[in-house]
């Protein structure tokens, strides 16, 4: 009896915290997935059109009553502005076809029976198997087409997965920079934060607190406040420039702002403490009796590094890095402030997608496939690199 | 402790009362725009000069063209813009896809517009251009056509562009010796399309890309690019501010329209469609003219002697230099575009 009532009473305060979970974690996941594989468009426009389908075959023509339905529908819904997310769908498939949906709706008061005639008399288009093969794989409720985009393939009509023309395929390439990106500034992070959370672990009380201010108080500084900063700095006539200018280091102002130089020091810069501060704590821990007993058996001080004290502070290091690595990959406007075309990060383009050209398929479907493929490098790190499975992750 | 729980408890809970109450209540008629020079003045000879007309209370805010925001809206079901100002190919679309409300054409009065002035959704607000233009106090003698802006070694530098394909393109096939008024023709054929990214190719190392109206003066101002291609308008009042430092060249001209639209759903149409006819109106216009230089999408407002003499950086004196950027190819080819655009940017 006490034991259920206790059990009840933890259940009742972890449900806000679960209730949370699931609202702002789980529920949009499942947003974005469906986003990515739905294909609402056809169903919904043209729902005659799609009923006339179902019983085609896929080769030669459809039967006049998808011709009639596919007429009266478009028509409908130019009338009713329902036109537009239909034909960009279609678009999306293959170029040249939102043309020809409108102008087949604006041509509704020239068509008559029999619309099969009619429609090829229109556009030839319309007597093609191929359009009627992209309509009719349409109207399944979902699509591999989002996905398959995202990692550089395409659909060919009858249905066959090819690789993207070579115009349009960026995205693996978008998502290898993305993860070169975020390890190097991972990398970056943990040589640069390791030696300073030592410092910071063996100064006094009162130094080790100005240290680690000199750590919080940009931590707590806005990450737009601190890469405009950057931008000022590196700006072409910006301070850096005139420094170099006046120590006569360069004749001419050299090229920092837009570059990949930049966007790895503003992201180091916005990402340090993540590293710091868990390796500080992780060393403030450590009991220093371990070296002095490593000392007295004898070990030279690079021994007692690497034997004693790192292998100690790995749990520390896993932390941070991880933290570092899953933030960086996420990174937006940094990139976007900073870095020129050639540095952005597929949240540039879950941005461009989302944004300008309404393509929220695109959207979710890069979204779920960066977390995916960041999920897998996880789980590939906890087995190859040492001391991961003491960090953060399982510890 | 417990009294002040229940407190705390019951002053949240009058905050969400008023919260929601207050999303009860009809709200302001919001009208949003590209900001600017245009909109600063505009505020106080159209949206406030309304404001006081009708009665009607009128709140402004900025936007950078961005439909996204206008489609989840939309969507949502949850309307907070109800006027907004609009470029062409984003109207025709937007309003294919029920974003917008068709113009009410028994409220605003069709006939007082330009040629091109009227969209199914839309009315014409004002003419608006880009064109080149650099630091005369830096550079003595820069480039006067696209063609001299892409020799590089003749003008170092960097070159900023619109990160849209919408006008880049257009300026790579003038800069390829395409004559304006084959541009289109050139552009819908997909060799035209590879020119002109071939075109692109030869200088992309020197394009710095700027995506907010504010951007071109600001870089070509702090030395970051050399030449820029920039909204009129921003180099116009930036000339007034600074002191002339940069030409117009209106060879370089590329120009459209505006418009104003309603969003789908919004529970202050019939006001919105009421205020779209008092700002498009003559006279507003040409008081407006009288602190901006407004080309105005209204005939009679357009054909005044008096605000062409006033303001010489008014776009309708210029577009028989210009090239009209295609509304109608922009509305057929602009996704195909924008997908190689990008992908050609990011490689």
């Amino acid at each position: 009896m006490a034991i259920s009532r206790n059990n009840l009473l933890a259940a009742a305060l972890i449900a806000p915290l679960f209730a949370v979970v699931v609202a702002s974690f789980i529920v949009p996941l499942a947003v974005t997935l469906w986003t990515a594989i739905g294909n609402p468009e056809v169903r919904e426009t043209l729902p005659r059109t799609t009923a006339a389908l179902r019983g085609w075959n896929g080769e030669g023509l459809p039967s006049e009553a998808a011709f009639a339905a596919v007429a009266a529908e478009l028509a409908q819904a130019h009338e009713a502005q329902a036109i537009g997310q239909l034909s960009r769908r279609l678009n999306f498939e293959e170029a040249g076809l939102r043309a020809l949906l409108l102008k087949t709706a604006r041509a509704k008061d020239r068509l008559s029976a029999p619309y099969r005639d009619a429609l090829v008399a229109l556009d030839p288009r319309w007597g093609e198997t191929s359009l009627w093969q992209i309509l009719a794989r349409n109207t399944a409720a979902l699509t591999p087409l989002y996905l398959l985009r995202s990692l550089d393939l395409s659909l060919t009509p009858d249905g066959k997965i090819v690789a993207a023309p070579a115009d349009e395929a960026i995205f693996l390439a978008l998502f290898a920079r993305t993860f070169v990106i975020s390890f190097w500034v991972t990398i970056l992070c943990v040589l640069i934060g390791y030696p300073v959370a030592y410092t910071l672990s063996t100064l006094s009380t009162r130094w080790a607190n100005i240290g680690m201010a000199l750590v919080l108080v940009p931590f707590w500084t806005s990450i737009l406040v601190r890469t405009t900063a950057w931008f000022i700095l590196l700006q072409r006539e910006g301070p850096v420039n005139a420094l170099l200018l006046g120590l006569g280091v360069v004749d001419a102002p050299i090229t920092m702002i837009f570059t990949r130089f930049a966007v790895y020091i503003a992201m180091v810069h916005v990402l340090l403490p993540f590293v710091v501060l868990p390796l500080y704590s992780v060393m403030k821990g450590i009991n220093p009796a371990y070296l002095r007993a490593a000392a007295s058996l004898g070990a030279p001080p690079w021994k007692r590094f690497i034997r004693v004290y790192l292998p100690l502070t790995m749990p520390g290091v896993a932390a941070g890095g991880l933290m570092v690595f899953m933030l960086a990959v996420g990174f937006y406007i940094t990139p976007v402030l900073v870095g020129g075309p050639e540095d952005q990060m597929v949240s540039y383009f879950i941005a461009f997608f989302t944004n300008q050209t309404i393509n929220w398929g695109m959207a979710a479907a890069l979204a779920c496939l960066l977390l995916a493929m960041t999920a897998i490098l996880v789980v590939v790190a906890r087995l190859i690199v040492p001391g991961f499975r003491l960090g953060g992750v399982s510890a | 402790m417990q009294s002040k729980l229940a407190s705390t408890l019951f002053a949240v809970a009058a905050a969400v009362a008023t919260a929601v109450s207050g999303a009860a209540v009809a709200r302001d008629l919001m009208i949003v725009g590209f900001g600017g020079g245009f909109q600063d003045n505009a505020r106080k000879h159209l949206f406030q000069a309304y404001d006081k007309a009708s009665g009607v209370k009128v709140k402004d805010d900025v936007y950078n063209g961005e439909m996204a925001k206008i489609y989840s809206m939309v969507k949502a079901g949850d309307v907070t813009w109800d006027v907004v100002m609009v470029e062409a190919p984003e109207l025709v679309r937007g309003c294919e896809d029920g974003v917008f409300e068709k113009m009410d054409w028994s409220v605003v009065k069709k006939d007082k517009f330009i040629p091109g002035g009227t969209s199914a959704c839309g009315a014409g607000a004002v003419l608006w251009g880009m064109s080149l233009f650099y630091d005369q106090t830096k550079i003595k003698n820069g480039p006067t056509t696209y063609a001299e802006l892409w020799d590089v070694n003749k003008f170092p530098g960097k070159r900023s562009f619109r990160s849209t394909p919408k006008g880049t393109l257009e300026i790579a096939l003038l800069a390829d010796g395409v004559p304006a008024a084959e541009v289109y023709k050139v552009l819908a054929t997909p060799a035209g399309q590879q020119r002109a990214f071939a075109k692109l190719d030869k200088i992309k190392p020197h394009i710095v890309w700027w995506k907010s109206g504010t951007q071109p003066v600001q870089l070509v101002g702090s030395g970051e690019v050399a030449y820029a291609v920039g909204f009129t308008g921003r180099t116009v009042r930036a000339n007034a501010e600074n002191g002339d430092k940069y030409p117009l060249l209106w060879k370089t001209l590329l120009y459209s329209v505006d418009y104003w639209a309603v969003v789908k759903g919004s529970p202050n149409a019939k006001e919105g469609f009421k205020m779209i006819d008092w700002i498009t109106d003559a006279k507003p216009l040409l008081a407006l003219a009288e602190d901006w230089a407004v080309s105005p999408a209204n005939k009679e407002a357009a054909a005044n002697p008096k605000i062409a003499v006033k303001n010489p950086g008014m776009l309708s004196s210029h577009v028989a230099d210009g090239l009209f950027i295609d509304t109608e190819f922009w509305v057929q080819h602009g996704e195909d575009l924008e997908a190689k655009f990008n992908a050609w940017v990011a490689k």
